[in-house]
């Protein structure tokens, strides 16, 4: 499953999360110091969120 | 007829009045609530996320707050998946503790997560069996106690909520959860329920546990949908997205917050919708029946926490994981290759956190030593990418960095003087010399194969695969062999203490430093 981290695109098992991104994408350590991830809406999304094929999620 | 001149303009005055109170009750308006939650995972406790200094979540005040705006309106409690999975206070009891406090905060309808399947199919019958409120899923075909949709009368309005769930769970969770299940294409299902539904209802609600994205989708193909309440991406939608006429909502996750969606209806239509989403925070009232289901599973928690698995026959060493081969990195790592059924595990070091002493091994010992939420998955290297994992591994030994391998079913020797990258020398799996163009299914845990401390090979080897395939129910993939995310590592390495009762695991010469 390719996803896209701030449009950098990492590649996932089928059934990974926000969470396994965030770890392809080397970013999970800006999440425990306080930043927050968003879908392509706008909308803040959980680490445990389910992706989907070719999804975008950024790191802000 | 003085008299047929009076009663002529009070009978034509009461004609008008019941013309106009027919008329008015035809545009009488209705106003209806739907309270929500998803993705609770068995966050029953508050706690505090990542990078926030405060506590959020805490079921009893939830509840509380539900009560509260319950009482002010008619309204509709659901409930949008994986309620039953995740937290040990819900996994420790097979998602018993999770319906029973569901079923004192009265929830009305609630759909299966990819999750909730996570038990087996046996526990999940029990669990709905245990609740007092159906539990949906319409695309679910071979699981007779979920209904496919639920109709409520509302203050004199047909509600009804149809359940569907992701066609990905069958990859989301063990093959076995979900053997002889069916998980259809939920856009399908919904059209065929809407279109047997939608006439005899006034306002049509999807329950859906598809994740927002999808539930976008759905509500571009599918008319007839007034309102999607969502979950399994975790979504925080704070104001409800409009697609077409179908408002769809979703309340983030672990209970943090309460969905409140307020719908006002005339004549069969929706005239107007508000959404907000609360924050639950475990400082307000709490809901005493509830706080105490609560209570009482948690004291169980701690209970088990205490309870003996088994017995270690000697000191098992976690101290000692990033620096060299120790027995209880060859303990966890036998046990991940055992029930994926690999020919080789390899996981960091950084795994296993903490020793056991010799005697008795309790829970609270193995949930401190595997204490991360990690799965097991077991996918397929060339024998080539075998040695550039291992390479890898003991590529920052000198800095005691988290990545030194530990392994089952492979040996190898490594240089720690030799130049990063080209360290490792032999490698032998199953006693023979590693191939390097053969494939070798290698079991990990799901932190190394996203790539975590920086192990790359299960991340390339899953991108040059083809897709996978849900076929009779199970997951079928060219070089992914196993996922099994509903079950968290810790708990697969306490059952198998369980099973052996004693566990007296030895180094064996599986990491050789050579010179």
């Amino acid at each position: 499953m390719k996803v896209f981290v701030n449009d950098r695109e990492v590649n996932l098992i089928t059934g990974m999360t926000v969470k396994h991104a965030l770890i392809a994408a080397s970013l999970i350590d800006e999440i425990k110091q306080g930043k927050k991830v968003y879908d392509e809406m706008g909308h803040e999304i959980g680490p445990g969120g389910a992706l989907m094929e070719g999804s975008k999620i950024y790191v802000k | 007829m003085f008299q047929t001149k009076r009663v002529k303009p009070i009978l034509i005055f009461c004609f008008v009045l019941l013309i106009a109170a027919t008329l008015a009750s035809c545009t009488t308006q209705r106003e209806v609530r739907i309270l929500h939650i998803n993705d609770f995972h068995g966050f029953a406790d508050g706690y505090k996320p990542y990078g926030s200094d405060e506590i959020q979540g805490g079921l009893a005040e939830l509840a509380a707050r539900a009560d509260e705006l319950r009482a002010e309106k008619p309204t509709l409690f659901l409930a949008a998946g994986d309620m039953v999975q995740g937290n040990n206070w819900a996994n420790l009891f097979q998602g018993k503790s999770s319906i029973e406090a569901m079923n004192a905060m009265n929830f009305d309808a609630m759909v299966v997560g990819n999750h909730e399947f996570d038990f087996g199919q046996a526990i999940l019958k029990e669990r709905i069996g245990e609740a007092n409120f159906p539990v949906l899923g319409a695309n679910v075909i071979g699981l007779s106690t979920l209904k496919p949709y639920v109709m409520k009368d509302l203050d004199g309005l047909t509600i009804t909520v149809i359940g569907v769930v992701t066609g990905d769970t069958p990859v989301t969770t063990h093959p076995k959860n979900v053997t002889g299940l069916q998980f259809l294409p939920p856009e399908d299902t919904v059209t065929k329920y809407v279109r047997e539904l939608r006439g005899k209802s006034d306002i049509v609600v999807v329950l859906s546990h598809l994740g927002f994205s999808a539930d976008t989708d759905l509500a571009k193909k599918v008319d007839g949908i007034d309102v999607i309440v969502g979950g399994h991406s975790h979504t925080k939608v704070e104001k409800p997205a409009l697609v077409g006429k179908t408002f769809i909502v979703q309340a983030f996750e672990h209970g943090k917050v309460l969905g409140v969606l307020d719908l006002t209806v005339e004549n069969g239509r929706i005239i107007q919708a508000s959404s907000r989403l609360e924050s639950i925070k475990p400082i307000g009232k709490e809901n005493k029946e509830v706080a105490a289901i609560v209570t009482r599973y948690q004291r169980q928690v701690d209970a088990v926490m205490n309870e003996t698995v088994g017995e270690a026959l000697a000191d098992l060493d976690g101290a000692n994981v990033r620096l060299q081969e120790t027995n209880l990195g060859n303990l966890v790592t036998d046990v991940m290759r055992n029930v994926s059924g690999a020919d080789a595990a390899i996981i960091n070091g950084g795994t296993i956190r903490t020793s056991i002493k010799q005697g008795s091994i309790r829970v609270s010992n193995v949930y401190a030593v595997v204490p991360f939420d990690n799965y097991i998955v077991a996918i397929k290297l060339t024998g080539r990418q075998i040695r550039d994992t291992l390479e890898h591994g003991v590529s920052a030994i000198e800095e005691e960095e988290g990545r030194f391998p530990q392994v089952s079913g492979l040996i190898f020797t490594y240089d720690r003087k030799g130049p990063k990258g080209k360290r490792v020398k032999e490698v032998f799996i199953a006693g023979k010399p590693l191939v390097a163009d053969k494939e070798y299914t290698v079991a990990t845990n799901d932190f190394l194969a996203a790539g975590g401390d920086g192990y790359k090979a299960f991340g390339d080897s899953v991108k040059s695969s083809k897709d996978y395939a849900v076929i009779g129910g199970a997951m079928k993939g060219e070089k992914l062999i196993y996922s099994d995310s509903g079950r968290w590592l810790r708990d697969v390495v306490m059952d198998y203490i369980k099973t052996q009762q004693t566990v007296s695991p030895k180094v064996e010469g599986r990491i050789k430093e050579v010179r």
